[in-house]
């Protein structure tokens, strides 16, 4: 089928309007918040599971491959598109569909944005967990394929936790659903196998999420230290007091000060380190808590601990926290974030490593991460415009991924794995882990219709697909 | 070739793999293994996938005896009790599946952490078996469920392929979950070896309230306003009046008790005693607090009937049903209905703030076989799409079907593809 065939049957199904195939447009759709590019061939908006089911089928028929695209915030490429492949993005599917408070849950579209859902319950007293960064742009369907975490997932978990049903439509077409409002299915946990499969099983059209009633008190404290050592310690110490945290976050001197240029969050100027500490639950729990952590800090060398007073500092404080790689932007014209896991007592050793790796490659690294799970976001800053930095950027990060996996911890935290990771699974993974992995998204999604290249290592991938070199509407256009 | 040659051969051969005093065969045909590795699991199940063998796997059988598996060979993974890595700071743990819960609490309670799972009967239960029922206690209401804080697992396949997924630490979210796939599996689509979790710091203190209501609607009035409040106890757990009476045999078997279980300081604790208010009757502290937690938890296992001391878990029927909250109370109520219309007795507890119900049911007079198809039929009369069931100890644990077979055989394929693993029980 060619392409101009391809791109009048999409709007056959979605509508004249909900199709985009001039270059121009599609420009807006060759990229995420990583690193790579590849431009689509057409970007469609269905608004309805029907139509995904009919984009599905149709991409089987005419052998193009599919990705599904939210809010395109991904730190990894999991919505970039394969060669030759048609977007599936979710704009028009954005509607919180019920809100059922007595039961805690919402059903939800994917095109969701993440924060809507939180304004829009906030009045009951509820809030949906799962807080990534991006959260003001960043939609529940993108949350739900990448299994997105965010600084509070320290005490609540990542969205799988916060997901309790789904409306998928499998590479065939068929529409089918995993899980319900209850806490429990009947059968296997496909819900669960579903959340963080990438995009590579199916396209999910329906999410029933889990509320949360917000807690009766918040204490926002931020720890003050001057070395990086120091702060490091200092997140294995509150744990080990019995205190979990609501979030634990860790930015490095540097860092702090290239947010607090752009943010004016408050943050002190000439300080090592600072731990971001965030303590909810009953009022009395919440103070108690509250003076374990500043006593903690203080055995760990803090210089000072100060607590947010109102909901403006607190507000302020995150506002750091939140837009720090933003901010970064001020400093280079690009970054790469990693996301790499370590057992956090291995935290102030990962810190050193990394600071060496900087120094090895002339690469400035600044340290901004979810300390309290170990989650770490060390952004290099590079220009993209010298292919020499990006590889060596690349180099570094790869580096730095090893050395978590060899303190026991994991490649990827929150982000995926995406186009990013996808050679780096072994350190991870045997050749048997990955085989059983393969053989369950074969099981889905044999024929490499939906979500190609994605999560799995290349080398693993290079099977006969609706690839690029085979396929029908590059070739008859020449592409 | 006779079926005893064929049974001699085979014993040989698993003689072989897993040592001569781990092998032996049963009674009623097909053999017992207990290998204590990884590896032997491996071969086992590569050897049953070659010679066309039935396999089931059993840890401590606290859901059902494994002299009740129908599979040509019984996998026992008791001798998998390693300990894979433990560090307090980390607050992780990872252990063979054959470790039981007791041995699992008793090692990390020693640096004043917790293991959150408390199925019944701790000092059977394995980490392996716990994982494939999914099982959960009391303290699924404040810690979730195990597929919350499993962080990883290694398995062998149906076809007999060592494969892990997840890993050791907090946060991970690199390749598919395989834990959410093999969590709640029963047993069908690989067989667990070792599991990684979370763990949770001791409470220093708790303190347990009790609240005692006539009927089930007043208790999960009660329960609905412990849920709205700021509170967030460890434990929410509601006992039937029969429940109460089978634990309790001294007790009057005329209230519903809802049970909640605070940690904290003793300020924490006041305020506890504030909210909940005038509806608590009775507050129970140390050793009297643990015994009454250590018997809805084994409920209804420790538990007989009154006048000839037969245990209930030999009569019974073991429902576990999960709905959304607010349909609790017409579950307890169709549930009722049975037991007033007939001979069916029916003793409930539950995490009911989280749509939760134990159902345990038996016949009143035990002429006729079971209860459980008009049981089951009751509560999809009264529940509506949004209800759960699964049924300790049946061959296959879902009465009432899955939402999606065609996905569940797809993943059965994939991961067992001669459908070796607890084979025509389910497929």
């Amino acid at each position: 089928m060619q392409l101009p065939v391809v791109v009048d049957q999409l709007r056959k199904i979605a509508g004249r309007d909900a199709v985009l195939d001039r270059p121009e447009d599609l420009m807006l759709y060759e990229y995420d918040a990583g690193v790579r590019k590849c431009t689509p061939v057409a970007v469609v908006f269905p608004q309805s599971t029907e139509q995904v089911a009919q984009v599905m089928k149709l991409a089987g028929s005419a052998g193009f491959p599919i990705v599904a695209r939210g809010a395109g915030t991904g730190l990894s490429g999991g919505a970039i598109a394969p060669e030759g492949g048609v977007v599936v993005a979710f704009a028009r599917m954005n509607r919180i569909l019920k809100v059922d408070a007595a039961n805690l849950r919402a059903v939800v579209q994917p095109g969701v944005v993440n924060q809507q859902l939180s304004d829009n319950v906030a009045h009951l007293g509820l809030y949906f967990a799962p807080d990534p960064s991006s959260q003001k742009a960043c939609t529940i369907g993108g949350n739900v394929a990448e299994n997105s975490g965010g600084p509070h997932t320290l005490a609540y978990g990542v969205t799988v936790n916060h997901v309790t049903g789904l409306t998928v439509v499998l590479p065939n077409g068929e529409v089918v659903h995993y899980g319900g409002k209850t806490a429990e299915s009947n059968g296997y946990d496909l819900t669960g196998f579903c959340v963080g499969s990438e995009g590579t099983i199916g396209i999910v059209t329906e999410i029933i999420v889990r509320l949360l009633r917000r807690p009766e008190r918040i204490a926002t404290l931020l720890g003050i230290f001057e070395t990086v050592d120091d702060g490091a310690r200092t997140v294995s110490a509150i744990t080990a007091a019995g205190i979990t945290p609501a979030a634990l976050e860790m930015l490095d001197g540097w860092t702090l000060r290239a947010v607090e240029a752009a943010c004016h969050a408050g943050y002190p100027l000439d300080a090592g380190a600072v731990l971001l500490i965030e303590l909810e639950g009953l009022a009395e729990q919440v103070e108690e808590q509250a003076e374990a952590v500043r006593e903690v800090c203080y055995q760990q060398k803090a210089r000072e601990v100060r607590r947010a007073q109102d909901e403006n500092e607190r507000a302020l404080l995150w506002k750091g926290r939140k837009n720090a790689f933003a901010a970064l932007g001020r400093l280079a014209p690009s970054y790469y974030s990693q996301d790499g896991v370590v057992p956090r007592t291995k935290i102030p050793a990962i810190l050193q490593f990394i600071e060496g790796v900087g120094k090895k490659y002339g690469l400035r690294i600044g340290n901004i991460f979810h300390a309290g799970d170990g989650n770490l976001h060390p952004l290099i800053l590079f220009d993209p415009r010298d292919p020499a930095q990006l590889e060596m950027v690349q180099v570094a990060g790869s580096e730095i991924l090893e050395r978590c996996v060899a303190m026991g911890g994991s490649i990827t935290g929150e982000h995926g794995v995406g186009l990013e990771k996808r050679n780096l699974m072994p350190l991870l993974f045997t050749d048997d882990d990955l085989d059983v992995m393969l053989s369950l998204h074969d099981a889905f999604n044999a024929d490499n219709v939906l979500n190609p290249g994605k999560l799995f290592p290349t080398a693993r991938m290079c099977r006969e697909t609706v690839g690029p070199s085979t396929h029908p509407v590059l070739t008859a256009e020449g592409m | 070739m006779s079926a005893t040659q064929v049974s001699n051969e085979v014993t040989h051969e698993l003689r072989a793999i897993c040592g001569h005093e781990n092998t032996r065969e049963r009674p009623n045909g097909g053999v017992y293994v207990s290998p204590s590795l990884a590896e032997e699991v491996a071969a086992v199940l590569s050897f049953a996938n070659e010679h066309g063998l039935s396999v089931g796997p059993a840890g401590g059988s606290t859901e059902r005896s494994a002299g009740e598996l129908r599979t040509d060979i019984v996998l026992h993974l008791n001798q998998l009790t390693q300990v894979e890595h433990y560090d307090c700071g980390d607050l992780t743990v990872g252990v063979g599946a054959g470790t039981t819960i007791a041995q699992l609490n008793e090692m990390v309670g020693a640096d004043k952490l917790m293991f959150a799972g408390d199925p019944p009967s701790p000092g059977r239960c394995t980490v392996g078996g716990l994982l494939a029922t999914a099982n959960h206690g009391p303290l699924r209401h404040g810690y979730g469920a195990v597929r919350d804080y499993c962080i990883g697992v290694r398995f062998v396949t149906g076809n007999g392929r060592r494969a892990k997924g997840g890993g050791r630490v907090v946060k991970n979210v690199a390749g598919y979950d395989l834990m959410k796939l093999l969590i709640g599996s029963y047993g069908t689509l690989a067989v667990i070896t070792s599991a990684s979790f979370k763990l949770f710091p001791a409470p220093r203190q708790t303190r347990t309230f009790l609240a005692e209501f006539k009927t089930a609607k007043e208790a999960l009035v009660f329960r609905d306003q412990v849920v709205r409040s700021p509170l967030s106890p460890m434990c929410l757990e509601l006992v039937s009046p029969l429940a109460r009476k089978l634990m309790r045999p001294e007790t009057a078997d005329d209230a519903w008790v809802i049970c909640v279980r605070a940690s904290g300081s003793d300020v924490v604790l006041a305020r506890y005693r504030k909210e909940l208010g005038a509806a608590i009757t009775n507050e129970l502290g140390s050793d009297n607090e643990t015994r009454m937690w250590r018997a809805i938890e084994n409920f209804p296992d420790s538990a007989k009937l009154s006048g000839d001391d037969t245990p209930i878990s030999e009569i019974s029927r073991r429902i576990q049903i999960t709905v959304p909250p607010e349909r609790v109370l017409p579950i307890i109520e169709a549930l009722n209905a049975l037991w007033a219309g007939g001979e069916i007795r029916v003793a409930m507890t539950g995490r009911v703030a989280v749509g939760h119900v134990q159902a345990v049911v038996w016949n009143g007079n035990r002429n006729t076989p079971d209860v459980l198809n008009e049981v089951v039929e009751a509560l999809r009369k009264s529940a509506g799409d949004d209800l759960a069931v699964r049924v300790d100890g049946m061959s296959n644990p879902w009465p009432l079907g899955p939402l999606s077979m065609a996905s569940m055989r797809a993943v059965k394929r994939a991961l067992d593809p001669n459908n070796v693993l607890r084979a025509r029980e389910i497929f």
